[in-house]
């Protein structure tokens, strides 16, 4: 607060230290993905081994082991290619989260560019409706989502997850945000050129949009990659599972390559937020009802 | 924008058109539904069932799992929301004076944001379960165990876990209104000589006002979200003390109780929408 540039000492190497104990989850898991099956093995059992017994140790104690034995890509080799079934469910993950990203994407902006030029008085309690769906919690749609899948006769298809995904009303409301940015006299300027809406929303709007929609399909692309509770009652199948739901239950079974597994599947929205945290942050401060 | 004098005043203007295939959708998926469970409410049977007045509404009232998960789901949010704020705006605070570093330390905290909670689960399973690593810690300390996930202590489990994966997301929000407060306020209160204390409550805390409550909105929408993390670790049934309205609802589903079901989405719609209403007023107040 005082001294923008520098910065302060005492509290970067506080945040530092904090910093370190925050990613000890996501280190040790990565540090684990590299350590060999056998390892991961015997450190993440409770079941007492020949010797525990011999040495009379009553209870075995899950440890971790931050920096591997030997360090070993035998995980990943045997879940990228040994397992084909782990590449099937990363693949349903994606079979999920991209016709959201991209359905919802084109919907929003044709919805915010609606709510824009449209101009019915009552416009804005519409939108005021829109504000209150987006902020139901998950749990409040999912029954109407049910219903609606059940109509359609839609239940065990992906399309049960996807197409409430495509209208959920949050991208209309973040890139409406993001276009009361744009002046409205560029609006009124290309409407005397004689540019039509299509025109307009074409060389005018769409232009200004771009962190905006980069903004919106992060959020989504996070929030679909995590998808969970939707997975968990209108798929039934094992085989067809998104792998954020199966990762709960592979690690029960095969502890040695829950960690390479769990790596992968991280991987993704992770480099996301390299490439483009800025906007992930603008999509967050967007995401604010004001 | 509500001098657009170029573009037609009309109900059936372009800009209705534009919007239609999307409102269609939101009609369909969203509306339309939920009515229709509205209607489910009040009838005792889904198919060919007669208006059964607010019966559904009296015996969900009645249902102790249903008392229990709201109670556990008020006590959760009573917790983590307040925590959550108050550690998010310390660390953003701090954040905001790293300096050059700002940019780093928010993208660590975000990470977790954007992790998914499937990753996660071996990680807390393998600290939390009863063989986990806290408990080897404990008893080489000489402790007793502690069963983490399967008492009273998964409220504090569940809260961590919470604090850990939303932290970032607050912080950001605490951020962007931090940003917004003009530096000539601090000078101004600098040359008067007023001290870092009087700097943040008379600056700080008042020009965040509004920011509070933004963030509150948003804190009470994201912690719903936890349940992905208690589903994935603990499954249908956890421990009681953890038993949101979350998996009331998700159980439902499991068992096919229409009624239930609608009844009960239609009380959470009421509550949540009487609660943001509220709030988003408080906004407007204090904005």
């Amino acid at each position: 607060m005082m001294q923008p540039e520098k910065g302060n000492k005492a509290i970067i190497i506080f945040l530092l230290f904090f910093s370190v104990v925050f990613l000890l989850p996501l280190l040790v898991s990565l540090t684990n993905s590299l350590m060999p099956e056998a390892e991961i093995q015997m450190n993440y059992t409770d079941k007492r081994s020949v010797f525990d017994v011999l040495d009379q140790i009553q209870e075995k104690f899950i440890r971790f082991r931050f920096i591997p034995g030997r360090i070993t890509l035998s995980q990943y080799k045997e879940v990228l290619i040994n397992q084909p079934s782990f590449l099937a469910l990363l693949l349903n993950s994606a079979k999920i989260t991209l016709p959201v990203v991209v359905g919802n994407i084109v919907f929003s902006l044709l919805s915010a560019y609606g709510f824009t030029i449209w101009q019915w008085r009552c416009k804005e309690a519409v939108f005021f409706i829109y504000i209150l769906v987006m902020l139901m919690p998950l749990q409040a749609v999912l029954v109407p989502n049910y219903i609606i899948a059940d109509f359609l006769n839609i239940r065990d298809s992906y399309l049960a997850i996807i197409l409430p995904g495509i209208f959920s009303p949050f991208g209309a409301f973040l890139l409406r945000q993001q276009m009361k940015h744009i002046p409205p006299a560029y609006l009124e300027a290309a409407k005397i050129d004689g540019a039509g809406v299509c025109q307009t929303f074409f060389h005018v709007v769409l232009p200004q949009m771009k962190s905006g929609i980069a903004a919106l399909a992060m959020l989504i692309f996070i929030d679909y990659w995590n998808v969970v509770e939707q997975a968990v009652i209108f798929i039934k199948d094992y085989t067809r599972e998104p792998l954020s739901v199966y990762l709960s239950r592979l690690v029960e079974g095969q502890t040695g390559l829950a960690f390479a597994a769990s790596c992968v599947y991280m991987l993704f929205p992770f480099w996301m937020l390299v490439l483009g945290q800025k906007h992930l942050e603008k999509g967050i401060e967007m995401s604010g009802v004001k | 924008m509500n001098n657009l004098k170029a573009f037609d005043h009309k109900f059936w203007g372009p800009g209705f058109f534009v919007l239609l295939p999307g409102l269609l959708g939101f009609l369909l998926f969203y509306i339309a539904p939920f009515l229709l469970s509205l209607g489910y409410g009040f009838t005792d049977k889904a198919v060919g069932g007669s208006f059964a007045g607010l019966d559904n509404y009296a015996d969900l009232l009645q249902n102790p799992a249903y008392l229990k998960a709201l109670k556990n789901s008020l006590i959760f949010m009573g917790l983590c929301i307040p925590l959550n704020m108050a550690l998010s705006l310390v660390l953003a605070l701090m954040v905001r004076s790293a300096g050059k570093y700002r940019g780093i330390f928010v993208f660590i905290f975000l990470i977790p944001l954007v992790v998914p909670s499937g990753s996660m689960v071996f990680f807390w399973k393998a600290v939390f379960s009863h063989h986990g690593m806290l408990n080897g810690l404990l008893n080489s300390l000489g402790l007793t165990s502690i069963n983490w996930l399967a008492s009273g202590w998964s409220r504090l489990v569940v809260l961590l876990i919470f604090i850990w994966k939303n932290l970032g997301y607050n912080m950001v929000l605490f951020l962007a209104g931090l940003g917004s407060i003009p530096p000539e306020y601090y000078e101004a209160a600098q040359i008067d000589g007023a001290g870092r204390f009087s700097c943040f409550r008379y600056i700080t805390a008042v020009s965040l006002a509004p920011t509070f409550v933004l963030v509150l909105i948003m804190s009470v929408v994201n912690s719903f979200k936890v349940f992905k993390e208690i589903y994935l670790i603990t499954g249908s049934y956890p421990h009681e003390s953890i038993y949101m309205l979350q998996h009331f609802m998700n159980n439902m589903f499991n068992s096919l109780n229409y009624q239930k079901l609608a009844t009960a989405t239609s009380l959470m719609v009421l509550i949540m929408t009487m609660l943001t209403q509220l709030l988003l007023r408080l906004e407007r107040k204090v904005g």
